[in-house]
């Protein structure tokens, strides 16, 4: 038997009964003193009727309590249910019994009100006090870990102790190992073996937790033959169907059509269940806490048992790390109706372009593309384009990226130029017909990431009608940050690209960090080279910013590239988040030089202190590096100190997702699972209260006869 | 309630006249049509009539000058001029202070103008009157004298009189058991708060000693119906005790106290052949002086 409601929410008016107490305690009468002479007759009168004046003092105020405890509890609809048949034991002698409780994340799902988790708790009790004393038992609770359990014993409080500690965890579990475990542990016990053997398994039926192409479990018998345990199913969901809508996953990616610092936040919706879902407010917010606002309210079309992919464009105000949610309406389970992501917006980077070769024509001008390129809507540099000449007068402090584009010479400012680099900036270097690869070595050989050497000149360019074999990119490291970007065909626009001439590099000699070839030539010869020099970085194209030695500058490819050079040089791509963890998943925390974690603010608000965390599994395996389990889904925000002061840090805030199949809560048929443990011989499912087996009683009637005899009580009390 | 044809006797119309000695005359005035001379018989020097002699009469009484005019026995009978010694005590302790409403008189009050006509009554037909003021212990004592001229003195002694201090009735009866020579009557104006529970027996005292006593139990409304509806702190009008207590709850518990007071100072009273009359101070003078009076005659007879 167990208690539910159907407007649970409204059980806050319990707290009503509280007004008697409350009365009772602040709003008494002062007494008006009056002087009286048969002071004695009172004191003796009082003697004589004081324990029945306390006695009717306290049913009265039990009567006014609970006239307004049982009107507000009836309000909230209270109902014992009571499942089919829990006394299982009695009926054909001892047996060992293992009783399984399915703490997945699906088990989290409110029906009238109640968890299943909790109606499988309580079922699970049941079928324990419902075994006879003789009957040795055990307890499996199949969550996030490993499934385990003693073998099964007589110590009751034992057992209980298990499932009633348990807790619905949000990750998935894997009903099918947790059955074949308990299995396992039930043919364990060797003084047992002449013993019957039972499953109990307290569950909600979700399709995705168990696996019932693989064969049942089956206990090892004294002489060697397999035999099948009896199961029973117990029905946290009483048969009822469980509706549920999810995000089941989310994506962002910078889109520079939704303007600077734009991102493409795609959401995988699901509906599971048998109708479809018309008009569902989705909506988006940014930020966390009372920051926290509703950027985009949209609607999503969710089809019966299917997904669909929504996409909602933000651009952020501001460069840096982010949060965003996104949300669905809340159903029966709450857990993946919403899901975060933390993700680091690019800052703003400010280029300066050096043009080596301008020109009055525009497309003939050596800067003329990568400005346009860095300049473009939506593009998180500011590009400034100065002559070779004014170069020298540059303020070099002003910038995060500087572009030298077949600049011949840096002449005096060479020195300042690999301070600036080693200082942490950026430098992209292309070439072309002024560069003179020996000046270059005088000037930049510290900053150069290879060695210049000679010009190669691809064959057919400038042949009649331009038909040769120009070179193109090959060996392109697209898991680069710079080159990630180009996934499926967007790489054709990188590898399409045509180059007629280009310089030879060679690696510098001596020792030194080893540069990192990006892209080469299908000859061999390096084309894109990354180095790091002190802080900064240094990318050398080994052919011209313009149309000049390469079609480049006007394929598709070209635009991206130069902003997430850009982006690159200036160090702001290097601070990409990982993709959000699933719960129960191991995540790692890289802190900052002179940083130290204090505490951890899960999802609920609450914050989780050092010393609780490393009570859940929380290592630090190298300076600096915390690694931790997140059971929770939802947004977790770092609290470090650093120079003596605490403070939240968002560069490490992290997500962690619900497991995707614990949103899919489509259920067995119940004849399928019963199948599949050897037919009704064996299992049978209990609990389908709506199907017939057990029954509900509404108690709120009950609560409003109560409610009347209290107030008719109190009538004849006060009269 | 007040007889329209006797407003003066009306308690709420005493209490608006300020003095005792204008209460004592309203109240004798509408009393003195039911006086009568003093019913007791004595030695006195004024001659009253001739009686026939009856075995039992005085010898020494017989008149021989009658006998021999008439030949039959005749005994001569006298007008005794003070024939009773009377003594009043007042109880003026604190409780006796009380009245239920501004309207009425205090139970002192009350007790007062009772004595004060009494006195007025008794020394009017030439009987000796008292006055034993006490609270917790005899506060003032004036011997009782039959004298017109006494009346004043007692009056003025009853006017001053305040209420205060505990209830000690038992200090006045040891007073009048010391300087009470031989029979008289002693008339108790009391509300019996007395913390000493045998203050009743301690009265039957005075009866075993040939006085004849009269207790007039003077109570007022509120004590006797008690009709306090709210939570109230009673403070105590004798001592520093106090108690808190919701009138609704505790009414029916005191009524029962209180009846059962009464009935047992009632029954303690005709036990100790005590003369008792209970004197509620909402109800006219003449319903307490009218009955007593008639009671004292019919006695007497």
């Amino acid at each position: 038997m167990s208690l539910g409601f159907v407007n649970p929410a409204l059980l806050w008016g319990l707290l009503a009964a509280a007004i008697p107490l409350a009365i009772h305690l602040f709003f008494r009468r002062r007494p008006r003193p009056i002087p009286f002479p048969a002071i004695d007759f009172i004191l003796r009168a009082r003697r004589e009727t004081q324990r029945r004046l306390r006695l009717r003092k306290v049913l009265l105020f039990a009567a006014r309590t609970l006239l307004l405890a049982a009107v507000a509890a009836a309000i909230a609809r209270p109902r014992a249910e009571q499942p089919g048949a829990p006394a299982l034991a009695a009926a054909s002698g001892p047996r060992a019994t293992a009783i399984v409780l399915d703490a997945s994340g699906s088990m989290r799902y409110r029906l009238d009100g109640r968890a299943l988790f909790e109606r499988a708790r309580a079922d699970a009790l049941g079928a324990l006090a419902g075994l006879t004393p003789e009957e040795p038992a055990t307890a499996l609770v199949c969550g996030s870990e490993p499934p385990a359990a003693e073998p099964p014993g007589f110590d009751r409080a034992q057992v209980r102790r298990v499932l009633e500690r348990a807790e619905a965890t949000a990750a998935h579990s894997d009903l099918t190992a947790c059955v074949a475990a308990a299995v396992r542990v039930l043919g364990s016990a060797k003084a047992q073996e002449g013993l019957p053997k039972r499953l109990v398994v307290a569950t909600d039926l979700a399709a995705h937790a168990w696996r019932l192409d693989v064969p049942p479990p089956a206990v090892e018998g004294p002489g060697g033959g397999a035999r099948r345990p009896e199961v029973t199913i117990l029905d946290a969901a009483r048969g009822s169907p469980l509706p549920n809508h999810g995000i089941v996953g989310l994506e962002a990616e910078p889109d520079p059509a939704a303007g600077p610092r734009g991102f493409k936040l795609t959401a995988v919706l699901a509906n599971h269940a048998e109708a479809p879902l018309k008009d569902a407010p989705l909506s988006l917010v940014v930020g966390t806490g009372p920051e926290a606002k509703t950027a985009i309210r949209a609607f999503a079309d969710l089809p019966a048992n299917g997904t669909v992919r929504k996409s909602l464009l933000h651009a952020f105000p501001q460069g840096g790390p982010a949060v965003v949610r996104v949300a669905l309406p809340e159903d029966g389970l709450a857990d993946d109706d919403s899901r975060a992501l933390a993700l680091i917006v690019p800052r703003e980077v400010r280029a300066l372009v050096v043009d080596g070769a301008p020109s009055p024509v525009k497309y003939r001008d050596e800067a003329y593309f990568v400005d346009s390129a860095l300049a473009s809507p939506a593009s998180p540099v500011h590009p400034r384009l100065v002559d070779a000449e004014a170069f020298p007068k540059e303020d070099l402090s002003k910038v995060d990226v500087i572009f030298l584009l077949n600049v011949r010479s840096v002449g005096s400012r060479a020195d300042e130029l690999r301070k600036f680099v080693e200082d942490g900036g950026g430098l992209f270097i292309s070439l072309g017909d002024q560069v003179d690869p020996d000046q270059y070595a005088r000037e930049l050989g510290a900053l150069l990431p290879m060695r210049l050497h000679v010009e190669k000149t691809a064959d057919g360019h400038g042949s009649a009608g331009g038909e040769g074999h120009p070179a193109r990119f090959a060996e392109v490291a697209f898991d680069h940050p710079a080159l990630s970007i180009f996934q499926g065909e967007a790489r054709e626009g990188l590898l399409g690209a045509r180059t007629w001439r280009y310089v030879l590099a060679r690696p510098l000699p001596g020792p030194g960090p080893a540069p990192r070839v990006l892209a080469s030539f299908d000859d061999g010869a390096p084309a894109l080279v990354e180095a790091r020099r002190g802080k900064g970085r240094v990318l050398l194209f080994t052919s011209t910013a313009d149309r000049d030695w390469t079609d480049w500058p006007i394929r598709t490819s070209f635009l991206p590239a130069m902003q997430r050079f850009a982006a690159f040089l200036a160090g702001s791509l290097e601070d990409r988040r990982e993709a959000p963890a699933l719960v129960g998943a191991r995540w790692t925390l890289h802190l900052a030089e002179g940083e130290a974690l204090t505490a951890l603010v899960g999802p609920d608000g609450r914050e989780r202190g050092r010393a609780e965390l490393e009570r859940g599994g929380l290592v630090e395996s190298a300076p600096g590096v915390i690694e931790l389990t997140p059971r929770e889904p939802g947004l977790w925000q770092v609290k470090v100190q650093a120079r003596g002061e605490e403070r939240l840090e968002p560069r490490l805030a992290f997500a962690v997702s619900p497991d995707p199949r614990e949103s899919d809560t489509r259920r067995l048929e119940p004849s399928e699972l019963t199948a599949w443990f050897g037919g009704e011989g064996h299992a049978r499912v209990e609990g389908q209260a709506r199907a017939g087996t057990g029954k509900e009683i509404p108690l709120w009637s009950i609560l409003l006869v109560l409610s009347l005899g209290a107030f008719l009580a109190e009538g004849l009390l006060l009269g | 309630m007040a007889d329209p044809k006797r407003p003066l006797l009306d308690p709420a119309v005493l209490a608006r006249l300020g003095t005792l000695k204008l209460r004592v005359r309203a109240i004798t005035e509408g009393v003195l049509s039911g006086l009568h001379r003093s019913p007791h018989h004595g030695q006195s020097v004024e001659f009253a009539e001739h009686k026939e002699y009856t075995p039992g009469d005085e010898i020494r009484h017989i008149d021989w000058k009658a006998y021999g005019k008439f030949d039959r026995y005749y005994v001569k009978k006298y007008e005794q001029e003070t024939n009773l010694r009377a003594y009043l005590v007042v109880d003026a302790s604190g409780s006796m202070g009380y009245r239920g409403d501004p309207s009425r008189l205090t139970k002192l009050e009350y007790a007062s103008a009772l004595a004060a006509s009494l006195a007025f009554l008794l020394v009017r037909q030439q009987d000796a009157a008292g006055l034993v003021v006490v609270a917790g212990q005899v506060q003032r004592a004036v011997p009782p004298r039959a004298a017109a001229s006494h009346l004043g003195t007692l009056v003025d002694a009853l006017e001053t009189v305040q209420p205060g201090g505990p209830t000690r009735l038992a200090a006045a009866v040891d007073w009048v058991i010391e300087h009470a020579p031989r029979r008289s009557s002693v008339l108790v104006f009391s509300d019996l708060m007395d913390p000493e529970e045998r203050v009743l027996r301690k009265l039957a005292q005075l009866g075993r000693r040939k006085h004849e006593v009269t207790l007039f139990h003077v109570l007022d409304r509120a004590e006797l119906e008690f009709p306090f509806d709210d939570p109230t702190l009673f403070l105590s009008m004798e001592d520093d005790r106090q108690v808190e207590a919701h009138g609704r709850d505790v009414r029916k518990g005191y009524l029962d106290v209180v009846t059962r007071w009464l009935d047992e100072a009632r029954r303690i009273a005709a036990e100790a052949d005590v003369d008792y009359a209970l004197c509620r101070t909402e109800r006219p003078l003449e319903e307490v002086l009218l009955p007593f009076l008639a009671r004292r005659e019919a006695s007497a007879a």
